[in-house]
């Protein structure tokens, strides 16, 4: 690290900002993550550097959780693409069009990129690699039950699928899992980046499926033709992706007390500009299509577990 | 840790205020303390002011949501022009997706206007501002996804950074629902530009410890590669104290 850059991170620390206090020994561990490894200092400033400790989120998911977490979606990816292609032995490369395979190296190229990110995040704080988990797509456990996507190894239709569905689904956990970070600067950023490149890739899946037939948008719709819900994990994948209503708190400056306020989405505001105007359904439809809504953790790692024996 | 060396909050540069600040505990605390008072929402938002053009961005939420703002009205007016004057060769598909991507845009800059209230820096303005697109080539196909493209690239590296900047955890919440269907977006105008284009080197960082991470910029950045479009002199630097 160069001396400018210390400096300008000593110009972010906050007078406020003393670590919160980390009382669970797995907090304590967490906390290692910025104090521990070869780059102790910038470690330091950045665990200091903080928005206000939101004390009611952080005593439910640590730091560690969320690397970890999204660690798991982008090795799973890894995996899921890199069979796609004919990259792992004993899986042959499914019959994708010349163009098809170059989006999807790009995708399990930026998956690759993202577990070393992760991994090596996560080795620095201190903490140890989950064990590598042994993967079948197809959700048959290794044939210990009836397989959800049988023909994923063959079927570049049901590979897109489950493909855009992991997508998805990541989208939505990167979202809840932001609020876990907002103490660490860095780690919000990394955390914000790694979203929105997810929401690039679930996109572009898309695109390829609707390329292929399947009436999807690019952009998650209730419009989209329904994904079948093979199992309640799946199910659960757009679950709430259809309403209309968004909330946000304006009361105090932190945004968690107080009244709600409803956005007037189905009243006051002149979002209806077609000509001629949708019916009032329609553009509600829109406004679902507009925002893309967080999901727990357990609904990824549930989808994820399909997938894993 | 990954090596943070160059990864300096969003690219933030070492200014000599920030120096000063480091460079005196007391310069420090004080500017810490000035900044901090800036995070009242109820701030009255500095308006364009009709004799200078300037719209001087207030460093807090209101100052984040009126940049926000900003981006949508301009998003919104750019697909509006295109659905109103579709290019030539504009397929029925593309027709359908512009129109999708405008009501998406008019919903967020309606969504905006709303959360800002009185303190929407147009709030007292009686004509709204027009943007300027003659850069950009809207009466061709490829031009106007090129143009599509910019805009929302440039909106994902907003919004990427000014997630850390708001205080209020729930407009964050809101902004986090909002960057990935723009990430949506600007992957499909991308690849309609370009095939497989959508997560291509000039975004995704491909080399170094930030690869595999989308495009990040500061709202200075932004401010000035908003600057061409804009009838008014952009100031965003209070939001970079934040």
């Amino acid at each position: 690290m160069d001396f400018l850059n210390l400096l300008a991170r000593l110009a972010d620390l906050d007078s406020t900002t003393a670590a919160p206090q980390l009382a669970a020994p797995r907090r304590a561990a967490l906390g290692r993550l910025g104090q521990a490894g070869t780059a102790l200092l910038p470690g330091l400033l950045l665990s200091a550097l903080s928005q206000p400790a939101t004390a009611g989120t952080l005593d439910t998911r640590t730091r560690l959780d969320v690397l970890v977490l999204v660690r798991q979606l982008a090795a799973l990816g890894n995996e899921l693409h890199s069979r796609a292609l004919g990259l792992v032995a004993g899986y042959p490369a499914l019959p994708l069009t010349a163009t098809e395979k170059a989006g999807i190296q790009v995708i399990q190229q930026q998956e690759a990129q993202r577990v070393t990110l992760f991994s090596q995040l996560i080795t620095d704080g201190g903490a140890t690699l989950p064990t590598t988990p042994r993967y079948d797509f197809t959700g048959s456990k290794n044939s210990a039950q009836t397989a959800l996507y049988p023909d994923i190894q063959t079927n570049p239709a049901t590979y897109l699928l489950v493909a855009q569905v992991v997508k998805d689904v990541a989208v939505r956990v990167y979202k809840s899992q932001v609020d876990f970070v907002r103490a660490d600067a860095y780690l919000t950023e990394t955390l914000l980046r790694s979203h929105s490149a997810e929401a690039r890739h679930a996109s572009h899946l898309r695109t390829l499926r609707r390329q292929r037939g399947v009436a999807v948008k690019s952009w998650v719709s209730p419009d989209d033709a329904p994904v079948p819900a093979t199992s309640p994990a799946i199910a659960k994948v757009y679950e709430g992706e259809s309403g209309f209503i968004q909330t946000y708190n304006a009361s105090d400056a932190s945004g968690q007390g107080g009244a709600l306020v409803s956005v007037p989405f189905d009243s006051t505001l002149p979002i209806n500009v077609a000509t001629p105007p949708l019916s009032a359904e329609a553009i509600l439809r829109k406004v679902a299509e507009a925002f893309d809504e967080p999901a727990d953790a357990i609904v990824a790692t549930n989808v994820a577990a399909l997938f894993t024996y | 840790m990954a090596d943070l060396a160059d990864t300096s909050f969003s690219g933030r540069a070492l200014r000599r205020r920030t120096f000063l600040r480091v460079a005196s505990a007391t310069a420090a605390s004080s500017a810490l303390v000035l900044a901090g008072c800036g995070n009242d929402d109820d701030d009255p938002t500095p308006v364009p002011n009709g004799s200078t053009g300037t719209l001087v961005l207030a460093g807090n939420d209101t100052g984040i949501l009126n940049l926000t703002y900003l981006l949508a009205q301009i998003q919104a007016s750019l697909y509006q022009k295109v659905v109103t004057t579709p290019p030539a060769d504009f397929t029925a598909a593309d027709t359908a997706a512009f129109v999708d991507m405008r009501d998406h845009e008019v919903i967020y800059r309606e969504f905006y206007k709303s959360v800002l209230g009185t303190s929407a820096y147009d709030n007292g303005l009686t004509t709204a501002l027009e943007f300027n697109f003659t850069t950009y080539t809207l009466t061709t196909r490829k031009g106007a996804y090129e143009a599509a493209r910019t805009l929302e690239d440039l909106a994902v590296g907003a919004y990427n950074g000014l997630g850390r900047r708001l205080a209020n955890s729930s407009y964050l919440r809101l902004l986090l629902k909002i960057t990935s269907v723009k990430a949506r977006h600007a992957a499909f105008v991308r690849d309609q530009a370009e095939p497989n284009s959508f997560a291509g080197p000039d975004v995704i960082s491909s080399t170094g410890n930030q690869a595999g991470l989308d495009t990040i910029k500061t709202p200075v950045e932004v401010a000035k590669l908003l600057a061409p479009l804009v009838p008014v002199v952009l100031v965003a630097d209070n939001l970079m104290t934040l």
